[in-house]
């Protein structure tokens, strides 16, 4: 177990704790934009900084990143601390003004859009990486994740075309902070197309973002999607299993 | 090059540089196609059994790496601080200029010629600094430059 | 198996190699250089050779140093002091060939050197026996030249004295012989020790203190540890590291055997920038050379100790100089920083404790270990010990490579060692430590170089990057620059360094438009700051910089081009004009000709004119123009 102090309290952790799950148990609130509890850490929006200071050295770090150490002094609201948040919401306000995540964050803390600088025009990705890590660590897909560098640094499929693997599972839909994902459930006999693609039949998924529509099983009986048909097919045939194995979902069986 | 041709190549390459990172096995790639193809780098995914997001991801992300064909001739024009501090910007201009490239354009249609910004390449006592292919000129002026391009036409 | 008789083998073989009984002749194949024309007069140099039947030995050298007078050749008569032709054209070889069968040195020549100096065991030896001809002594001493006068060289000892395809010259020089000393002694603490008693501190940028840094990674848990030599050099206007790896690669091999004896490894990566392949290629010649001589491998010099060396090709990211990302990218990963802690030295490549260290650290490692601790101390300050390697570059007469103890003053390595401000300009400013770094200006030109007055001043040393800049260079277009170019490197993850350098970049354009505003000076100042503190790296965390120590330094700069829509120092283009001033105008027509617009006008022998709504300032009349009637205002 480690001891640390967080904002002048104490407490007890086990080893590998974050600062930020230590200070979820003192109840102290620290605001987070890139970090999920299904997630590894990734600590790229710095919105959760704090002030630490270990061996006579203080320093600011993200505090979804940094595990504790016995007897680290942890400041969460400091002036230091305050100017960083104000800054990742002010850019992140320029850059992606339309997100609501983003308005509510800087609300919370006072914080206005600058008039000085020219905001970006319709996309509401603030490149947090929720959605690669989600496809790449909860969905062992690997579909997607960043292409380029710097400010062009994009969340993409392979050369920007049609993800060949993704699954259209969706995780990426729902994981994402800003709605910068768009998913549509094309309907039973309903025609869509895909982004670049041919058309397809519901049910249907279409994730529009990586160009991918895939035809979707779904349960006789409760009406809610599987799995994509050519994955199901695919296992069924392997595992010589009956045609209608898959019409039923795995929760309406039981 | 035919699809039997690439994976005939790319084999070849991964079996050269079985331990090496992803990293050497596309600089290999570009060495022998001069760019990054797209129909190579799939041949690659499967082949090693990478997924193909982070080949692409890796070849987008380091400079060195071009997924569009490049010019026979490669033309990097040093924009290092001390290049830039004698009007080395003027001379990717002239450049530009000499070959009809638009601002966004960096390949002649002829794929003749390539020009690139590099920071830096080292001889910073010479600057302004261009090194076209394997040859690097120092001290060069705008007129040099238009003389020495046309030696590799 | 290799052994000490080997390497005594080796040194005399070098010795007959650096003192031939036949006249040698040395060329610069640097690639500065090269770069200036040495291929040339390399050819040059063995067709006149033939052609005159005459039986000289043709080697090349690394750089001394002296850049700007690129090419140099050296002549080494048996007998008389070495002397340097500096400038040397395909054309001038076949001349200074005649000379010297004749035995006269008429040429205008540049330096003498009288001997050969052996940092490592403090001996030197003489290159003539006996008296010498009055014309040689009237040349001067290679080190009375202003440029040589200040100048101690310890990681640069070889550069432009071996050749550096030659392992026996590197020998005879005293290499290797700190790895004897170090491996008979076979106690790494003792090493460790050592270092730390030498305050060698990282000559990388952050002047972290080696010996510590050995420490830690020897002490922590770990079955198997890396070596890593950073010579990505990414600075701009930056390239010792390139100059020692040309010049003297196997003092990188022998410093980096020495720290993995130390810290326990049997591995170690140097990972080159791709722009440098002739450093690729010394080093690989020389890694093969030592391999060839058992130098590397399995028992070393029958000591039990193995170490292999593997060479990584950087692929063209700034930011894979900075230590996690460099891991990220040996490991085949994009270049993007981790968090610190953990420290690489605890858990770095492959999850292992590493060292990494730059290039011209591990030079200095054999200089330690042969003339100890206590003599390194002797040099330099309190805190920053020993010398440092700068390139002196810019608005500055003597441009090159410089290696000077800590503590000289900033006025020393600007008007003693570079000579001044060259076409009787005024100086303004120095920038050090490259794009993390800040301007230094005037007043502060009596600043002792180490690492901590600069920290001060607002810069840091950084790899040793030192721009000159003059009343010609607008410090607002530095600032922006540099933003633009940290925006082109930076890996994207994190906000502050991602959207932040961009942002400062779009005002700083709009600042050198003539669309600044009032209030973005100290907006600027504030982002700056909060990008400073916000940033996840380094690349991040020093970006504003260049911005905040010109916004200190020269604040009416930024005034002039905010409120005054003028560039001061007439560089930002969309804030001067090109005119021709009829009183030097000879009407010669050059211009006229070269202008790839037509924004020239005027008749033969009478005064030009540019019309400013054609003309787009891309500067190749006042190349041109031998009259200086070009102004630009």
């Amino acid at each position: 177990m480690v001891k640390l102090t967080i904002d002048n309290q104490t407490v007890e952790v086990p080893e590998g704790t974050t600062i930020l799950e230590a200070a979820e148990k003192l109840n102290i609130y620290i605001p987070t934009l890139c970090h999920h509890e299904s997630l590894t850490p990734y600590g790229g929006c710095r919105l959760c900084v704090v002030e630490v200071t270990q061996n006579g050295v203080t320093d600011l770090t993200s505090s979804c990143t940094y595990k504790v150490e016995e007897g680290l002094k942890v400041k969460t609201t400091t002036e230091r601390v305050k100017r960083v948040r104000r800054l990742v919401l002010e850019l992140l306000l320029v850059e992606s003004p339309e997100a609501q995540i983003v308005q509510d964050l800087a609300m919370e803390m006072g914080v206005r859009r600058p008039e000085r600088l020219k905001p970006r025009k319709d996309d509401l990705c603030i490149l947090c990486g929720r959605c690669i890590r989600a496809c790449r660590e909860v969905v062992g897909v690997n579909a997607i994740d960043f292409a380029e560098r710097g400010y062009s640094k994009k969340v993409a499929a392979p050369f920007y075309k049609s993800s060949p693997d993704c699954i259209a599972c969706g995780v990426c839909f729902y994981i994402c902070p800003t709605g910068a994902i768009t998913m549509r459930e094309v309907e039973k006999g309903e025609k869509a197309r895909i982004p670049e693609g041919e058309e397809v039949t519901g049910p249907a998924r279409i994730i529009y973002n990586w160009k991918v529509g895939l035809a979707m099983k779904r349960c006789k009986k409760c009406g809610e999607i599987i799995a994509p048909e050519f994955q199901l097919e695919y296992l069924r045939k392997k595992v010589n299993l009956p045609e209608d194995h898959f019409d039923i979902c795995p929760s309406c069986r039981e | 090059m035919s699809s039997f041709e690439d994976a005939r190549i790319v084999d070849e390459i991964i079996k050269k540089n079985e331990k090496s990172s992803l990293i050497v096995i596309l600089q290999e790639v570009q060495s022998r196609y001069n760019y990054l193809p797209e129909q190579v780098l799939t041949l690659l995914s499967e082949r090693l059994g990478v997924p193909l997001i982070k080949v692409f991801s890796l070849a987008t992300f380091y400079r060195s790496f071009s997924l569009k064909p490049r010019g026979k001739n490669v033309i990097k024009v040093c924009l290092g601080t001390a290049c830039h501090v004698k009007s080395g910007s003027n001379l990717l201009e002239k450049a530009k200029r000499d070959l009809n490239l638009s601002e966004e354009e960096v390949t002649t249609r002829d794929l003749g010629f390539t020009v690139e910004k590099v920071r830096c390449l080292g001889c910073c006592s010479l600057a302004p600094v261009v090194r076209i292919n394997e040859d690097t000129y120092g001290s060069m002026t705008q007129g040099r430059l238009s003389k020495v391009l046309k030696n590799y036409l | 198996m290799s052994s000490l008789k080997d390497l005594e083998r080796l040194k005399a073989e070098g010795m007959n190699s650096l003192f031939p009984s036949k006249t040698k002749i040395m060329v610069g194949m640097a690639t500065c250089g090269l770069a200036a024309g040495a291929q040339e007069v390399w050819q040059n140099l063995h067709q006149e050779v033939k052609k005159r039947k005459i039986d000289v030995l043709v080697k090349k050298t690394g750089c001394i140093g002296l850049c700007q007078h690129e090419p140099l050749v050296d002549i080494l008569k048996p007998g008389y002091p070495r002397i340097t032709y500096d400038r040397m054209t395909p054309e001038k070889v076949g001349e200074v060939l005649d000379d010297l069968v004749k035995g006269k040195f008429k040429k205008a020549i540049m330096a003498r050197i009288d001997q050969e100096e052996f940092l490592l065991d403090d001996t030197r030896t003489r290159y003539s026996k006996g008296k010498i001809p009055a014309y040689i002594t009237s040349i001067l001493p290679y080190k009375r030249l202003p440029f040589y006068k200040k100048q101690k060289r310890v990681a640069l000892r070889n550069c432009g004295f071996l050749d550096p395809e030659s392992i026996a010259e590197y020998v005879a020089k005293g290499g290797y012989f700190s790895l004897v000393q170090v491996l008979r002694g076979g106690k790494p603490e003792k090493v460790i020790s050592q270092i730390k008693r030498s305050k060698l501190r990282g000559r990388g940028g952050a002047g972290f203190l080696a010996g510590v840094k050995w420490e830690v990674c020897r002490n922590a848990d770990g079955d198997g540890k890396y070596l890593i030599c950073n010579a990505d050099e990414g600075d701009p206007g930056a390239y010792m590291d390139r100059s020692i790896l040309e010049g003297d690669p196997h003092s990188i091999i022998e410093g980096m055997l020495i720290g993995g004896f130390a810290i326990g490894a049997d591995q170690g990566y140097i990972y080159v920038r791709e722009e440098y392949p002739l450093a690729i290629e010394r080093l690989q010649i020389a890694l093969t050379q030592a391999q060839e001589e058992d130098l590397l491998g399995k028992n070393i010099l029958d000591s039990g100790f193995d170490f292999e060396i593997e060479i990584c090709r950087g692929a063209g990211a700034f930011v894979c100089g900075e230590e996690t990302a460099l891991i990220q990218s040996i490991e085949g990963n994009w270049g993007e920083p981790k968090p610190r802690p953990p420290f690489p030295a605890v858990s770095g490549l492959w999850g292992k404790p590493t060292v990494i260290n730059n290039v011209e650290t591990w030079a200095n490692i054999p200089v330690i270990i042969a003339k100890g601790a206590h003599w390194f101390n002797g040099l330099g300050t309190s805190r920053s010990k020993g010398t440092k390697v700068f390139s002196l570059v810019g608005k500055v007469n003597n441009i090159g490579l410089v290696e000077v103890p800590m503590g000289i003053s900033l006025r020393e390595i600007v008007y003693e060692i570079g000579g001044g401000i060259p076409n009787g300009r005024k100086f303004k400013a120095i920038q050090t430590g490259g794009p993390s770094g800040g301007c230094i200006p005037k007043n502060l030109i009596d600043l002792p170089v180490d690492f901590d007055e600069l920290k001060k001043a607002g810069s840091i040393m950084g790899s040793g990057g030192m721009i000159v800049m003059d009343d010609r260079t607008c410090m607002v277009d530095v600032a922006k620059y540099f933003l633009s170019f940290l925006e082109d490197e930076s890996c994207g993850k994190c906000v502050p360094c991602r959207v932040g350098i961009r942002r400062m970049r779009e005002m700083l354009e709009d600042i050198t438009s003539g669309r600044g505003r009032e209030e973005d000076i100290d907006y600027l100042q504030q982002m700056a700051e909060a990008v400073k503190e916000g940033s996840l790296c380094g690349l991040g965390k020093t970006a504003p910089n260049p911005v905040l120590t010109t916004l200190h330094y020269f604040r009416d700069e930024y005034e002039a081009h905010i409120r005054g829509k003028r560039c001061p120092a007439g560089v930002c283009k969309p804030l001067i004009i090109y005119s021709i001033d009829p009183e030097n105008c000879t009407g010669c027509g050059v211009c006229l000709r070269v202008c790839p617009q037509g924004a020239i006008s005027g008749r033969k022998k009478k005064p030009h004119k540019i019309i400013p709504s054609k003309c787009i300032k891309c500067g190749a009349c006042f190349e041109v123009c031998t009259f200086g009637a070009i102004v630009i205002t």
